[in-house]
């Protein structure tokens, strides 16, 4: 054990491999009380001869630390305690381990400690900080979990402390759900923190969290939560039973997920809702709902959800119930806007121009004469442009993405009707419909949207208001059939609910609002909301 | 079997949107061909007579719970007849849901798509049948539910005439004898039929069986008077001479409307109207792919429903001319009289004759 007395060389090992600046800090303040020496995995010759002359605690090591034998970041830092000469080894993951947390519980006691160190005070100290694990097998899936691992010269246990590095970013409000009045807490790429987010929103003890880990090899951490006493038991065993069945090596992101226990996968439309904010997912879970929270995503999901919860924004809350109404029907009727409105045209300038009104005639007439094109050719042009300008702006920063807007939408829309290619009317007609299909607070719903305007206008062009009115009653049948973890996605509108209308297509006021809606079957569907009690005689 | 039960308000919907089909356009004129101005009499009466009818239907059903018309058939009948039977009425609604796709071509080639081929009209509705007929009466009759409000915008736009009415027009009220308005509500009759799904329907409904009859009844009371609405405003609308020259009195009466944001205001009512057709044809062909579920053994109707859809396609494009689909409208009319108004109460004396009763669901 020569090599583990020699500071100088070590620090150039450390130089080599690019673990510096910490380890060197830890090197140099502890220097002169102790001899603590870090070795890398890297001189396996060493390493080699070591074992063939040691004890045990090496062979150990080696075994050990076979599946990980090719990765440079996996360190093996050796102490020798002074007193009894024993040797303990730390095991860790460079890149996921935090090492001033393992700093502060185990190396600093250590070295405050004046009087030497032998094992059985280590044990003690260990006893305080540490776990105790006598699971070999495990010790692959701890590393990964961001443990460090401790062994000592008792080769039959080891000893695992929990040191996570900190790579959360600040809690923001999320981007593509900002709302005027209200929290600005959006969720970030940690399930803990997630989890402390809804806590802090929901402060019941019947707030249940179930674990799951997906991916044989990804080992990706969902969460599963629900309020106990209202959401269905029903529907967390089956949420439970889906969730299970995934068997895949890697489940990377949330779409991985959400395409493996979603109930009908050819539909357009999303069947759980994606949402970043923790009062819209502790709302939803207030009404029986369940979501998953993942570990790696900001995103979470609600499920199950019907239709109208995708028009629901946390902004309808705080706002005059009556102006919360007024948005939230806006919202609804933009969806008929945003699938039928160039269906519409399409059918009326090719099909049925008798029912433009007298008086416009000629203003449709004198914009359509010059264009060489079908309208199904215009409108198909305009709508592929701005979903291009769309696609385009995402990737890029705010500031080159307003000019793309601006270039898109102003000088590409002016100069396609000065060169005669599309009509003034369709470029009103697009950019309503671009508008009204935003107008979603859900951003799977929108995508939904954008995409079935395309076969309505197919059917406008081939079979005008005939096509149009039977692609509306397969659509609507289709939102008929659709079931989401066994509870109808159109409710409730179909089945027809009036009780539940009161925050589907209207926001009643708070007081109104007495019972849970009846989609996801709660347990209790009195909210006992009795908030006017003042104003009573 | 029923899995998928209904409940009351939704078999209201299914029966009133199965008994508003393509009828609404035609009536008033098919009435006055016979009856004059008194064919809104026939209608009133033509409504009363059907809920003798289907007070027989329920009956029967009570005397079946959870059983469908083809389920209890054989049991009324004995197997061989029944089977038999099964057969007929299966083929009975088939035809029907053919009548609906030749009328609604006829008026759609007439009024909206001149030179659309014909084929294409009626696959568009026979396909979109095939897509309904796979899912079960419980979603059915939630997507009924949901366009029934559109009915309303079908009203409003009636009640518009009522700028322009003379109500003189309909005196002398009687003029042509109570025989000949008797005679012509068998008419009326044919306009209403949709009721008859009750046979199928009853089975998938839960609920009290004293409050099924009320809802069927008021259903088809809804439906009678509607139409009752509609040709007393064309009656009213149109002067004697006129009607005799519009076969379909109600677009001809929105065609003269025009509001300053719309100008052809019978487009957008046939838009609306296409639903209620679509309603009525999907209800029959789901009967009949009930039918053959029970004829051939199926599990149910997903491997069925295109080949039924084809069958259909290909019959209802043989007719090409006006006579020949008034033909087929004169036979079909009256074998649907004879199968939905009249089979049934016989069915129902055969069984109360015969003791045939099944006694061990009734006493649950």
């Amino acid at each position: 054990m020569t090599f583990f007395k020699k500071p100088k060389k070590l620090t150039q090992v450390l130089q080599e491999n690019q673990e510096i600046k910490e380890q060197n800090a830890q090197n140099n303040t502890n220097q002169s009380s102790s001899q603590i020496t870090a070795q890398n995995h890297i001189q396996n010759e060493e390493d080699e001869i070591v074992v063939e002359e040691q004890m045990t605690i090496e062979e150990l090591i080696a075994e050990v630390k076979k599946p990980f034998s090719n990765t440079q970041d996996m360190v093996t830092h050796w102490i020798n305690l002074p007193s009894d000469d024993s040797k303990i080894v730390f095991l860790f993951l460079d890149s996921i381990i935090d090492k001033s947390i393992l700093k502060l519980h185990i190396l600093n006691p250590f070295f405050e400690l004046k009087k030497d160190i032998d094992l059985l005070s280590f044990e003690q100290i260990a006893g305080l900080e540490l776990k105790k694990q006598t699971d070999f097998t495990l010790v692959p899936q701890l590393l990964l979990q961001s443990n460090a691992l401790v062994f000592t010269q008792d080769t039959s246990c080891y000893y695992s402390i929990l040191a996570p590095l900190n790579t959360q970013r600040d809690i923001k409000e999320p981007d593509n759900e900002a709302i005027i009045r209200g929290s600005h807490e959006g969720f970030i790429e940690s399930m803990t923190m997630n989890l402390a987010l809804i806590r802090k929103q929901l402060k019941t003890p019947k707030l249940t969290i179930k674990y799951f880990k997906l991916g044989s090899e990804t080992h990706t951490n969902v969460a599963l939560v629900y309020v106990e006493n209202i959401a269905n038991p029903d529907l967390v065993r089956e949420v439970e039973r889906r969730i299970t069945s995934i068997d895949a090596e890697a489940v990377y992101t949330l779409g991985n997920v959400e395409e493996s226990i979603e109930d009908k996968p050819f539909s357009f439309f999303p069947q759980m809702l994606s949402t970043e904010r923790p009062d819209r997912v502790a709302a939803n879970m207030m009404e029986g709902r369940v979501a998953l929270v993942y570990d790696t995503s900001p995103t979470a999901h609600v499920l199950p959800v019907n239709f109208f919860t995708f028009y629901q924004s946390v902004d309808d809350y705080n706002k005059r119930w009556h102006i919360g109404s007024f948005f939230r029907a806006i919202r609804l009727f933009s969806f008929f806007i945003a699938i039928g409105l160039p269906a519409v045209y399409i059918a009326t300038v090719s099909f049925h121009f008798e029912i433009i009104p007298f008086n416009l005639i000629l203003l449709v007439k004198g914009s359509l004469e010059d264009i060489p094109y079908p309208p199904l050719f215009e409108a198909m042009l305009m709508e592929l442009t701005i979903e291009l300008i769309r696609e385009a702006s995402i990737r890029l920063p705010t500031r080159i993405g307003t000019t793309i807007a601006i270039v898109g939408g102003l000088v590409i829309g002016d100069a396609v009707v000065k060169a005669g290619l599309v009509s003034n009317l369709m470029i009103i007609v697009v950019a309503i419909t671009a508008i009204a299909a935003y107008i979603v607070p859900s951003n799977e719903m929108s995508a939904a949207v954008r995409i079935l305007r395309f076969p309505f206008m197919l059917a406008a062009a081939t079979l005008g208001f005939l096509g149009i009115v039977f692609g509306f009653i397969v659509l609507l049948f289709h939102l008929c059939k659709l079931y989401t973890f066994g509870s109808p996605y159109f409710a409730p509108l179909a089945p027809f609910k009036i009780d539940d209308m009161k925050d589907a297509i209207i926001r009643l006021p708070f007081w109104k609002q007495n019972k849970r809606p009846n989609d996801a079957s709660p347990l209790k569907r009195d909210q006992a909301n009795r908030t006017r009690k003042w104003d009573r005689n | 079997m029923n899995k998928h039960t209904i409940t009351h308000r939704q078999l209201f919907f299914l029966i009133l949107q199965t008994q508003i089909g393509v009828g609404i356009l035609s009536l008033p004129y098919s009435l006055f061909q016979k009856a004059k101005i008194d064919g809104w009499i026939s209608l009133f009466i033509a409504g009363v007579i059907i809920q003798f009818s289907l007070l027989a239907i329920w009956k029967l059903c009570d005397r079946f719970p959870q059983k469908t018309l083809f389920d209890f058939q054989p049991k009324i009948l004995g197997k061989n007849l029944g089977f038999i039977f099964n057969v007929i009425y299966t083929l009975h609604f088939l035809f029907i849901s053919v009548l609906i796709l030749i009328l609604y071509n006829s008026i759609v080639s007439k009024w909206i798509l001149f030179e659309t081929p014909s084929w294409v009209i009626i696959l568009i509705m026979a396909s979109t049948g095939a897509y309904f007929i796979t899912s079960s009466p419980r979603e059915m009759a939630r997507f009924y539910t949901i366009v029934t409000p559109l009915l309303l915008i079908l009203l409003g736009f009636i009640l518009y005439a009522y700028t322009g009415v003379h109500p003189l027009y309909i005196l002398p009220i009687g003029e042509m004898g109570m025989r000949t308005i008797l005679k012509s509500s068998q008419d009326a009759v044919v306009a209403l039929l949709g009721f008859d799904v009750a046979l199928v329907f009853l089975a998938y409904t839960e609920g009290e069986r004293s409050k099924k009859i009320k809802v069927i009844s008021y259903a088809s009371l809804c439906v009678t008077i509607l139409y009752g609405f509609v040709v007393l405003t064309t009656f009213i609308y149109f002067n004697p001479e006129e009607i005799k020259i519009v076969p379909e009195p109600v677009l001809y009466m929105l065609k003269a409307f025009s509001f300053s944001i719309i100008e052809r205001t019978d487009l957008i009512f046939l838009s609306i109207w296409m639903i209620s057709v679509a309603t009525s044809f999907i209800c029959y062909f789901f009967l009949a792919a009930k039918g053959v579920q029970k004829l051939f053994g199926l599990k149910n109707n997903k491997k069925s429903a295109p080949y039924l859809a084809i069958i259909c396609t290909l019959i209802a494009v043989i007719p090409n001319d006006k006579l020949e689909v008034a033909a087929w409208n004169k036979y079909i009319s009256f074998t649907s009289l004879l199968f939905s108004a009249l089979f049934p109460i016989l069915l129902l004396i055969i069984a109360v004759l015969r003791k045939k009763e099944d006694k061990g669901a009734a006493s649950s």
